[in-house]
């Protein structure tokens, strides 16, 4: 007796008869598919180009983060959420610094938390950077892709020469920042974002303003307002259905409160509100943002030290926390526990791009196979942080 | 909607993905137009990387690229420094260093590192398993006589994985020391 489904089939042929009987195509997009941004696997059932069903596959990435951070230290931790959203580390660590400063009462120094900021914006810039290129080559553009690895490149260079690493910095520790940031650092990082802002213009008009994207885009997989509440989606992909909400305003951390910027939402320029047009435009018009926000960073940086006063053995009193961070993918929450060891007795993750997937099944039916790679590619998801 | 938990139903049945508007003679030229508009301002672009934008690209065998001073690639240990004080090996999260170390005799001279710190115990073992380390550079920060560090050395590849256990010290590992270490 062989259980299929739930279904106690007693013969194979009893399946296979019951797969003829369908007119629907099962195929599999993935885990092997550059549209899927890593290794997702999304079953879908088609009429010819037509999605009947899609359901998302994961854990082709599981690495038992929880399980492992259940046994090491709190500063080896560092480098394990370094490893979920690896496009966007340094909002991981950020998060994770937060939430044990938070439980411990550290307070971070302001030059730590100046750099902190120019980092994680750095990051933002880098992440939606290759959010754009990526989502050109999903829709069949090269040349954009790697316009802007030239300047993500540049950004990830900074990262090198302050942290030692491209990917997976390990910079952000709790009580404050690995290495001090030189003057020259932000002489040049000034500089570059000068050029940045005409780049992003000139990148907008390359991809965002084609009418061959808009038109690959408009008015495809549209997210509205109640859509986005029900499932949870947090981030780029809830502010382009229109929803004002950003917890760098709505919940200050760090020193958001003292800077001076704007949340973009999606006004369905093109289409309707909540389509994959406006996620794009709601991500390119963040750097911009996130270059504001630098430029007050590097006028207001101040001297003094980039280490709080943290114990060497690190003990995290008896208690636990939820604290959440916005990351370039959206909310990253973690939600620690403590028993007063040395190492967390839990620490859960809340993902915001294990929330976007779940997304799928529900956008995917009646579309063409063609405009669910445009989708997967909207909702920008990194598997590392889907799977942990 | 009912409930907090989504049902996909309710959203699933919504037909906003097919269907479009009517397409009258005039919006089709409309169309093209500013298709056509769009895709010249986009070649525009990409024109000018062709003549004014510099190559970027590193030809890599020939011309190798130089990383940053303190660029977190392959670890050197530097043997005659090290105290044996299995702090690295304590702050590794991945536990890829493995340490032997005995006490010194009484009678034998008298060993001091380079910066003057009293070396207490021999050191029988030192090996590092590069193809478990994750380059965290934890064990270089903890390092009391600074004898652990980063190179920027990033060409080792090797054929199987116990090429990767590096033994600090064999004769070759140490040889290191005057190429890589500055």
């Amino acid at each position: 007796m062989i259980e299929i489904n739930g279904k106690e089939i007693s013969d194979l042929t009893d399946l296979q008869d019951e797969k003829m009987k369908s007119d629907l195509l099962t195929l599999n997009m993935g885990p092997q598919h550059p549209a899927t941004h890593g290794v997702l696997r999304v079953e879908i059932k088609t009429d010819s180009e037509v999605i009947a069903e899609a359901k998302p596959y994961l854990g082709y990435l599981h690495r038992c983060f929880e399980k492992h951070a259940e046994s090491i230290d709190y500063r080896g931790i560092v480098p394990f959420v370094d490893r979920m959203d690896y496009l966007g580390a340094m909002g991981m660590e950020w998060g994770y610094a937060v939430t044990v400063e938070e439980m411990l009462g550290t307070e971070v120094p302001r030059r730590a938390q100046y750099i902190r900021t120019i980092v994680g914006e750095l990051q933002r810039i880098a992440s939606h950077l290759l959010f754009y290129g990526v989502y050109a080559i999903d829709l069949g553009a090269f040349s954009p892709f790697l316009y802007a690895f030239e300047e993500r490149e540049k950004i990830l260079r900074f990262f090198e020469e302050m942290s030692g690493a491209r990917l997976l910095y390990n910079y952000i520790w709790i009580g404050g920042v690995w290495n001090d940031i030189t003057d020259d650092q932000l002489v040049r990082i000034s500089k570059f974002i000068e050029n940045l802002d005409e780049e992003l213009k000139k990148f907008h008009a390359l991809v965002g303003e084609n009418k061959i994207f808009i038109g690959r885009t408009a008015n495809v997989a549209t997210v509205s307002e109640e859509m986005a509440y029900s499932f949870g989606a947090t981030g780029p992909v809830l502010r382009g259905s229109g929803v004002d909400w950003d917890l760098r305003k709505k919940r200050p951390y760090g020193i958001y409160e003292e800077l001076d910027f704007d949340v973009h939402v999606g006004k369905g320029e093109k289409g309707t509100v909540g389509d994959c047009w406006d996620r794009y435009q709601v991500r390119v018009l963040e750097m911009h943002e996130s270059i504001k926000i630098l430029r007050q960073c590097l006028d207001g940086i101040e001297e003094g030290s980039i280490m709080g006063k943290v114990p060497k053995v690190l003990k995290v009193p008896e208690g636990e926390i939820y604290m959440r961070t916005e990351c370039p993918r959206g909310e990253l929450g973690y939600h620690l526990v403590s028993d007063g060891g040395k190492t967390p007795y839990r620490l859960k993750v809340k993902s915001s791009c294990f929330t976007h997937v779940s997304m799928l099944p529900a956008l995917a039916p009646g579309q063409l196979i063609a405009d669910f790679v445009a989708t997967i590619g909207s909702i920008d998801i990194v598997l590392g942080e889907v799977d942990r | 909607m009912s409930g907090i938990t989504p049902d996909i139903s309710d959203f699933a049945t919504k037909d906003n993905q097919i269907g479009h508007e009517e397409l009258t003679f005039g919006k089709w030229l409309g169309n093209i137009g500013h298709a056509v508009r769009t895709c010249f301002k986009g070649l525009m672009i990409t024109g000018r990387y062709i003549v004014a934008v510099k190559p970027v690209t590193i030809e890599y065998p020939e011309v190798r690229e130089e990383l940053p001073s303190n660029s977190r690639s392959r670890l050197f240990n530097d043997v005659d420094n090290c105290i044996s004080c299995l702090q690295c090996a304590a702050s590794c999260p991945v536990d890829c260093i493995y340490i032997t170390a005995t006490r010194r005799d009484k009678e034998a001279p008298k060993l001091k590192t380079d910066d003057g710190t009293p070396i207490k115990l021999d050191l029988n073992q030192y090996t590092i398993d590069t193809a478990l380390c994750c380059y965290c550079g934890l064990c270089t920060t903890v390092c009391p006589t600074e004898c652990l560090t980063h190179t920027v050395d990033y060409e080792f590849a090797q054929y199987t994985l116990s090429e990767m256990k590096y033994d600090y010290l064999a004769e070759d590992i140490r040889a290191w020391k005057h190429r890589v270490v500055k």
